[in-house]
């Protein structure tokens, strides 16, 4: 809260883009502009198969967004407003867990404000904080004015070692190009392959009380596509609870293509990357997570490949 | 089939409700139609901003909610708080008009006014529904499944618990059942006569369109392109029992109402069929037309062969049988 959720929305609104944006509020934050097109609706979490977080969904949405996509007139984006203490599971996995939201939408990417100047007082005390960090496809490190330049060097090693794959921009009152947040694709399993090493390396630089980090795998060679599927499925099965974010590129025995995936909780989402050509057959994978246990990931992926 | 009458909005029709002759038809956005078949003339009345809900008619008036978290009654705003609203229902007598926000279920009286509701509820309402044939009673459904409330009391007088969500509501006109169609493609008939649920599974999908008898003794609903008449009669009503499984559509069942008169089934789709199906004992018999766009929402008039139907492209039309 206070991060500048707000003005990112003001100025999303306000600027000459030729757009057509709703958006979702669960909080009562002023929202300047064009009052008509903010849907006000209190956060409703839809715990599916007795309350499994993997299938919690969030009904507001479910009810919201199928008006929505009932007008003649659709909207090109639809930006939802969460509270500071609302959990990113939910949201997501609501896009890809209700039929009628996985056939007509997609999510963009979940972006996440930090408050330069005081995250730190409550990243180590705050799980929402951690989470919102974890999920976040886009971190905007905002109010940058007010900290110092080692500070902030430091406070983004840190938010790199919760999330080893969000970009993240430093702004001031909450200024960004918007493509930067509107046109990023996070879920879109052909980005999935632009997971970068070094990014990976810099996951392992953990923090000492994170609880909420990055593993990234990195390992050549040809994966087997039973072993790797069993593995995934059973690390999913028993650790989606505590995975918020998974992707990954494989290389299959026996395929000249790439294997591209990611996933959210318990979700997964795999498909064709087309052929690796030239590129050295690198499998790459990232899990951004609660307790994730490194070694055990790595043993077990280690143990996929052929 | 012959079509009566007709009139275009300005988006998807997402309602439609008979009061006496005149048909009020709820677009998603702008401005809610009113037909009056025997004058052949049409009134617009205001709309709700970014997205309407649904419309009722109380007392001969139109009352109409919107995404606006406003609630209008006679033209006249009767409620507004911040918080979409997606539906008003009349009691079946006519003394009270129900509206879902947030957590609240908002009771007002015959003229408008706040009437004795229920406390904040524990969940957000995602449908409710009047027991046809108590006015003081209600039920609300969402996350977690259905409680029933005398309007007044403090707690519930009785729950139906399970582990997800449901999203709409019916009471049956007899009293006896209240059937759920939930956020999976399953619906719950809970049997107040003997406290007893039933969790129906296997819809090819998400269930959007469910109706009573209007002697309650049958249950239609979508989830398919194949309507499944439950029988809602005996002891156990439609647990165990064989239902009537009706197709002729080539898409989803999109809405379906029954005939309180006739006792005449109306099913329609995507692709713009309607079919009505009229029970002969162990006979049905179907008519079929096509219409011009995918059919949104479906009325029967209390006592008239009409049917009111709402279009996707905007069109709200009366046919007579």
């Amino acid at each position: 809260m206070g991060a500048g959720k707000t003005t990112l929305l003001n100025r999303i609104l306000t600027e000459e883009h030729g757009l057509r944006i709703a958006v979702i509020e669960n909080e009562f934050g002023e929202v300047g502009v064009d009052q008509e097109l903010v849907i006000h609706a209190d956060e409703e979490i839809f715990e599916m198969n007795n309350g499994c977080i993997c299938c919690s969904v969030r009904g507001d949405l479910i009810r919201i967004l199928g008006n929505l996509m009932k007008r003649r007139e659709k909207f090109d984006h639809i930006l939802i407003e969460t509270t500071g203490l609302a959990d990113p599971g939910p949201v997501v996995q609501t896009f890809f867990a209700d039929e009628e939201m996985r056939e007509k939408l997609f999510v963009n990417a979940v972006v996440t404000l930090v408050d330069a100047k005081h995250i730190l007082l409550h990243l180590d005390g705050s799980d929402q904080a951690r989470e919102q960090i974890a999920f976040a496809d886009v971190v905007l490190l905002n109010k940058c004015d007010l900290a110092g330049a080692e500070a902030l060097a430091s406070l983004e090693a840190r938010i790199r070692s919760i999330n080893a794959l969000a970009k993240i921009h430093r702004t001031t009152n909450a200024g960004i190009e918007i493509p930067k947040v509107l046109d990023v694709g996070g879920f879109n399993l052909g980005h999935a392959m632009e997971v970068d090493p070094h990014f990976l390396e810099a996951g392992h630089r953990h923090h000492h009380s994170d609880n909420v980090t990055s593993v990234g795998i990195e390992a050549d060679g040809d994966c087997d596509t039973k072993m790797l599927d069993e593995w995934l499925s059973t690390t999913v099965r028993e650790q989606g609870a505590d995975i918020f974010r998974m992707k990954g590129v494989f290389a299959l025995k026996g395929s000249p293509d790439r294997m591209i995936f990611q996933g959210v909780h318990m979700i997964m989402d795999a498909a064709n990357g087309g052929p690796w050509g030239d590129r050295p057959r690198r499998n790459r994978l990232v899990f951004i997570g609660r307790h994730l246990d490194r070694e055990a990931l790595i043993a077990g992926f280690r143990s996929c490949l052929a | 089939m012959k079509q009566l009458g007709s009139a275009r909005a300005e988006d998807n029709i997402l309602h439609v409700c008979w009061g006496g002759d005149l048909l009020a038809a709820t677009p998603a956005t702008g401005g809610i139609l009113v037909l009056d078949i025997e004058r052949r003339d049409v009134a617009v009345h205001p709309g709700h901003g970014i997205g309407n809900g649904s419309s009722a008619w109380l007392g001969g008036h139109l009352a109409t909610c919107g995404f606006d978290g406003r609630i209008c009654l006679a033209g006249r705003e009767i409620h507004s708080a911040r918080g979409m609203i997606e539906r008003v229902k009349p009691s079946a007598d006519g003394r009270f008009l129900a509206a879902g926000q947030g957590k609240s279920l908002l009771v007002f009286d015959g003229g408008g006014r706040p009437a004795q509701g229920l406390p904040e509820l524990p969940a957000a309402v995602s449908d409710f529904a009047w027991n046809p044939r108590d006015s003081s009673r209600v039920a609300v459904v969402g996350a977690g499944g259905a409680r029933m409330w005398r309007l007044g009391a403090g707690e519930p007088f009785a729950r139906f618990d399970w582990g997800g969500a449901s999203l709409r509501a019916e009471w049956s006109p007899c009293g006896r059942w209240l059937a759920t169609a939930d956020q999976t493609p399953s619906v719950h008939i809970y049997d107040f006569s003997t406290d007893h649920p039933l969790h129906i599974q296997g819809f090819d999908s998400k269930v959007r369109a469910m109706a009573f008898s209007g002697d309650g003794r049958q249950l239609a609903t979508g989830g398919s392109p194949i309507a499944t008449v439950w029988p809602c009669t005996g002891k156990s009503g439609p647990d165990g029992a064989t239902p009537i499984q009706l197709d002729g559509h080539d898409a989803d069942i999109s809405a379906a109402a029954f005939s309180s008169g006739s006792g005449k089934l109306a099913t329609g789709d995507a692709t713009g069929i309607v079919l009505i199906f009229t029970f002969q004992g162990a006979r049905v018999l179907r008519k079929r037309a096509r219409l011009d766009s995918g059919i949104s929402a479906l009325a029967w008039h209390e006592s008239k062969p009409w049917l009111g139907v709402g279009l996707e492209d905007g069109t709200a039309t009366v046919l007579e049988l």
